[in-house]
């Protein structure tokens, strides 16, 4: 640099003066770096290095102050902003002489790194770029090029030994006037500062040098942009690494990489949702088991804005929405980016979402721990629910409004069953007319408690399960169905088998029938649309179920929940007057005459002693029977 | 024959002296030992108290086993069940002596067509209007209407309604409850609904029967006197007297013994009936078990719930139910 001759336009006397000055200057400046160790720091800032020749104030017509700076440009601000006004104006075209060389050149240096450096500069691309005509000050060459008296002509060597550390000079000069530089980009100044990375990219290698370009230019490709340095290939870390396959690429025209490495100050949960508002659906890891697990991982954060954890009131306190953290603890302990989930299999996964439901729920949680799903989860079925496959996971509502939504949660992965209750005499009714009535999937097998129904113990107790609702007359009235159906049962054989088993040992298995072995299980249906022979005849397909040598006369024999009358099954009414006039008389004449026989034995008795007590000898009286009175009690 | 009189003398000092007078006159008084004619008579001998002993067992079991069945809603009825190994054990326990009890019928049945046919033995135990009349002279007796009570045979009307009772009660429990214990079977050949004729009648005659039980046989043979006659096989004269006196007279008599003198035509009778009876009874024995066992009423494992598969496997986060 600075091997040319200097232009002819050059006025001579401001040269002569200039070069003066200049001379002094430099003297002046040299002997004041002998003792200057560092410069002072642009902004505040740590030590970005900066060559020890830089002057310890800043000429003054090119620099304002950069507390005055700081003042005007508010550190909220959210892109780099353009806040000093070179003073470049006071002198007219100080930089022609750079202009004159530099121009024109096709001449290349090359630094003690061996790297080459063009000395020759396209005064086109900078005169079109945002440091050319447009600005709103005109910026010179040594607005940039710093120390200025370096490169006064004719000017010396550049020192700097890489074309890393001639840009970091420069970039030094950027924070003159873009004291946003501050919050910009902090993952590269934090890195720079803490001085593990050599290869940190300073301003020019993102911004363009003499073609730094408006912002919006830049941002045509801000995610190619950033590649060219972080491509995703060359990630260490295996979930840094996955995350960006994941969403680099799809990324919509309003979103960059700045999306989630932003320079703005971001809640917890925004950086959260930052991520995992683009991650996959339906997103294949590979868990430590080697198994490959299709996981959603993408959240909308918006959901739980709309949840039942979104902001609400509880017995009259106001709460916030749950922030992300607040159930993914373990990730907020580490802050992001968090470290990968070592899960082992699914059902460690499910385990790890559990315990964060858990933490608040303790009471539903501790009943689910008791029911079938965790009991199915703990023998190793990957498939058993856990509380966000009923709940969901972020998007989470009250699960029983509308009332079908209970059945439709089960029938996500119990499809069989639900597909049977729905063409049920219960299920009909509640998707057909909204009955709020009927039973749902939760009112026969629970909620969060839920009971294996292949159990004797529920086979058992499950008449009084239907006798809860079927046993109540003002919800039975309205469907005009008889209230007897339970006590008919428990007085009929199987109905007292059930009862004596649930009674005296209720783990014990019965093959008597119970409700569902004749009504169905889930596929109940009503019988009011069936003919009497109907009936019959289906009634005898379901005896035979159990009584497989069962023939047509059969099914009469269980009386069908009717009590016994003259209407329904005489002759078992009559049996049963037949032996209710029966007993009492019966009894009523053994009684009468064994009252009388113990009346006349007691009364004998009586008439002996008064007789005895009057000295009279019984065997003188020759009307008393022989023995009768005698023996009695002796 | 001196000493007896004089004993029957003593024991019967309130007698009334006309009946008294006919002992002496009893042609063929030599009949007895001189222990019987003293002070105890043969009443039940060892094959008649060995079937007593079965149906006490029996009944007694049936009624223990089959009563908290009736009663089982009531909860003392449902610890009585436990206690007894549960309803399944019961039932078990209740057709075992279920059997016991008809095997028992049928050899009385064959025993009695014996004493009937071949003995010819008197058949004291068949009711007739006499023990109507005994009944009401009873009554008007104890109710001191009339100043004498009945005069009675070897078994009073108390005795028969009792026996004639549980002729009833066992053949209705028997039919009845053989309808319950093969209710397939049965409506094989009778309309379904006499299934819980069956049951209900059973139930009730059940109750029928152990109140009776309770009542008129507790009364009779334990609260009254303890007439050990059924476990000792003899009866005392002094209770010969106060309720049987016309079989003591017939005793007395020497007239009470089985009419059957020739003894070469019992052996004949013998000889036709043993055979057949025995056989008949074999026969009735082997029916028993082939009925009380062939039928498969039910299949013995719990019927399938569902045939609907429980599980669809789901994917790992299922889509949320909006």
């Amino acid at each position: 640099m600075g091997d040319n001759p200097i232009s002819p336009q050059a006025p001579r006397r401001f040269a002569l003066l200039r070069a003066l000055l200049l001379t002094a200057a430099c003297a002046a400046l040299i002997g004041f770096a002998v003792f200057s160790i560092e410069a002072r720091p642009a902004l505040g800032q740590d030590a970005t290095p900066i060559p020890a020749e830089e002057p310890a104030v800043a000429p003054s017509q090119t620099l304002t102050d950069s507390a005055a700076l700081t003042e005007s440009a508010p550190a909220q601000s959210t892109l780099p902003q353009f806040t000093g006004v070179p003073a470049g104006g006071q002198i007219s075209a100080p930089d022609q002489a750079c202009r004159l060389c530099h121009g024109d050149s096709t001449d290349t240096k090359t630094l003690p790194s061996g790297e080459l450096l063009q000395v020759g500069i396209d005064l086109a691309v900078l005169e079109n770029s945002v440091h050319g005509s447009h600005a709103i000050a005109a910026i010179f060459c040594t607005d940039c090029h710093q120390p200025r008296q370096r490169y006064q002509f004719p000017h010396a060597e550049n020192p700097a030994q890489t074309r890393h550390d001639f840009q970091t000079e420069i970039a030094a000069s950027c924070q003159s006037c873009h004291v946003s530089i501050e919050l910009h980009n902090p993952g590269h100044l934090q890195a720079q500062r803490a001085g593990t990375n050599e290869n940190l990219p300073t301003c020019t290698d993102c911004h363009g040098g003499h073609d730094v370009g408006a912002v919006a230019t830049m941002y045509s490709d801000p995610v190619g942009y950033c590649q060219s340095c972080h491509a995703i290939a060359d990630m260490e870390e295996p979930q840094v690494k996955f995350a960006h396959e994941q969403f680099v690429g799809k990324l919509s025209a309003d979103k960059n990489c700045q999306t989630c490495h932003s320079d703005q100050v971001q809640t917890q949960s925004q950086q959260c949702a930052n991520c995992h508002g683009l991650l996959d659906t339906s997103a294949e890891r590979t868990m430590e088991d080697g198994t490959i697990e299709t996981l959603n991982l993408n959240v909308n954060a918006h959901d739980v804005i709309m949840s039942v954890h979104g902001d609400r009131m509880i017995d009259g306190v106001q709460y916030p929405a749950l922030e992300c953290t607040e159930c993914h603890s373990d990730m907020g302990e580490n802050g992001f980016p968090h470290p990968p989930d070592l899960l082992v299999n699914r059902a460690q996964l499910r385990t790890s979402v559990e315990v964060n439901c858990v933490r608040c729920h303790e009471d539903v949680g501790n009943q689910a721990a008791d029911g079938i799903h965790a009991e199915r989860a703990a023998e190793g079925e990957l498939n058993a629910a856990s509380c966000a496959d009923c709940h969901g996971s972020h998007l989470i509502l009250q699960p029983n409004v509308p009332r079908t939504r209970i059945s439709d949660t089960c029938g996500t992965c119990h499809e069989d069953v639900y597909t049977q209750y729905r063409t049920s005499v219960h299920g009909s009714a509640l998707y057909g007319r909204n009955n709020p009535d009927v039973p749902v999937c939760t009112d026969c097998h629970g909620a969060h408690q839920i009971d294996d129904p292949g159990t004797a113990a529920f086979r058992l107790s499950s008449p009084e399960m239907c006798g809860d609702c079927h046993g109540d007359e003002e919800l039975m009235a309205k469907y005009d169905i008889s209230t007897n159906v339970f006590q008919s049962y428990v007085s009929d054989f199987h109905g007292q088998t059930v009862t004596l088993f649930e009674h005296n040992s209720p783990n014990e298995p019965t093959n008597k029938a119970v409700c569902y072995d004749c009504h169905g299980v889930h596929d109940i249906q009503s019988i009011s649309d069936a003919s009497e022979e109907e009936i019959q005849a289906r009634l005898l397909i379901t005896c035979q179920k159990c009584h497989p040598n069962a023939n047509e006369n059969f099914p009469s024999s269980w009386m069908s929940h009717y009590e016994p009358s003259l209407e329904h099954y005489p002759i078992v009414y009559l049996v049963s007057l037949f032996y209710k006039i029966l007993i009492p008389t019966v009894l009523g004449g053994f009684l009468l005459f064994i009252g009388s026989d113990i009346f006349r034995r007691q009364s004998d008795r009586f008439l002996r002693r008064r007789e005895a007590k009057r000295g009279k000898k019984s065997d003188t009286n020759p009307k008393n029977d022989a023995g009768d009175a005698g023996d009695v009690g002796e | 024959m001196t000493v007896a009189e004089s004993r029957s003398t003593e024991v019967t000092g309130k007698r009334d002296p006309a009946d008294l007078a006919l002992a002496p006159t009893l042609p063929n008084a030599v009949a007895h030992s001189e222990e019987e004619l003293d002070e105890h008579i043969l009443r039940f001998p060892i094959p008649d108290r060995i079937e007593h002993i079965i149906t006490i067992v029996s009944f007694t079991v049936l009624a223990t086993t089959g009563l908290p069945q009736m009663y089982s809603t009531w909860p003392p009825m449902q610890a009585a069940i436990g206690a007894m190994g549960g309803i399944e054990t019961i039932r078990i326990v209740h057709r075992v002596a279920a059997s016991v009890l008809i095997l028992a019928s049928i050899w009385h049945i064959a025993v009695m067509g014996y004493k009937i046919y071949v003995k010819r033995v008197r058949m004291t135990m068949l009711p007739g209007w006499d023990d109507v009349v005994h009944a009401v002279q009873a009554l008007g007796y104890n109710f001191r209407i009339t100043r004498n009570p009945p005069r009675m045979g070897k078994f009073n009307f108390m005795e028969k309604a009792e026996y004639w009772a549980l002729v009833w009660g066992t053949g209705v429990m028997m039919v009845t409850g053989y309808m319950l214990w093969n209710p397939i079977a049965t409506t094989r050949l009778l309309p379904g609904s006499i299934i819980p004729v069956a049951r209900m009648a059973h139930g009730l005659e059940a109750v029928l029967a152990v109140l009776s039980i309770l009542t008129w046989h507790m009364y009779h043979v334990h609260l009254k006197r303890f007439n050990k006659s059924m476990f000792t096989g003899y009866i005392s004269r002094e209770e010969m007297e106060e309720e049987h006196q016309l079989e003591l007279e017939l005793h007395d008599e020497g007239k009470a013994r089985p009419m059957a003198r020739n003894k070469e035509n019992k052996r004949r009778r013998a000889r036709i009936y043993v055979p057949i009876a025995g056989a008949i009874t074999a026969l009735l024995f082997v029916a028993t078990f082939y009925f009380l066992t062939f039928e498969q009423t039910a299949i013995t494992t719990v019927p399938p719930s569902s045939d609907a598969s429980i599980s669809v496997p789901l994917t790992p986060t299922p889509p949320q139910v909006q």
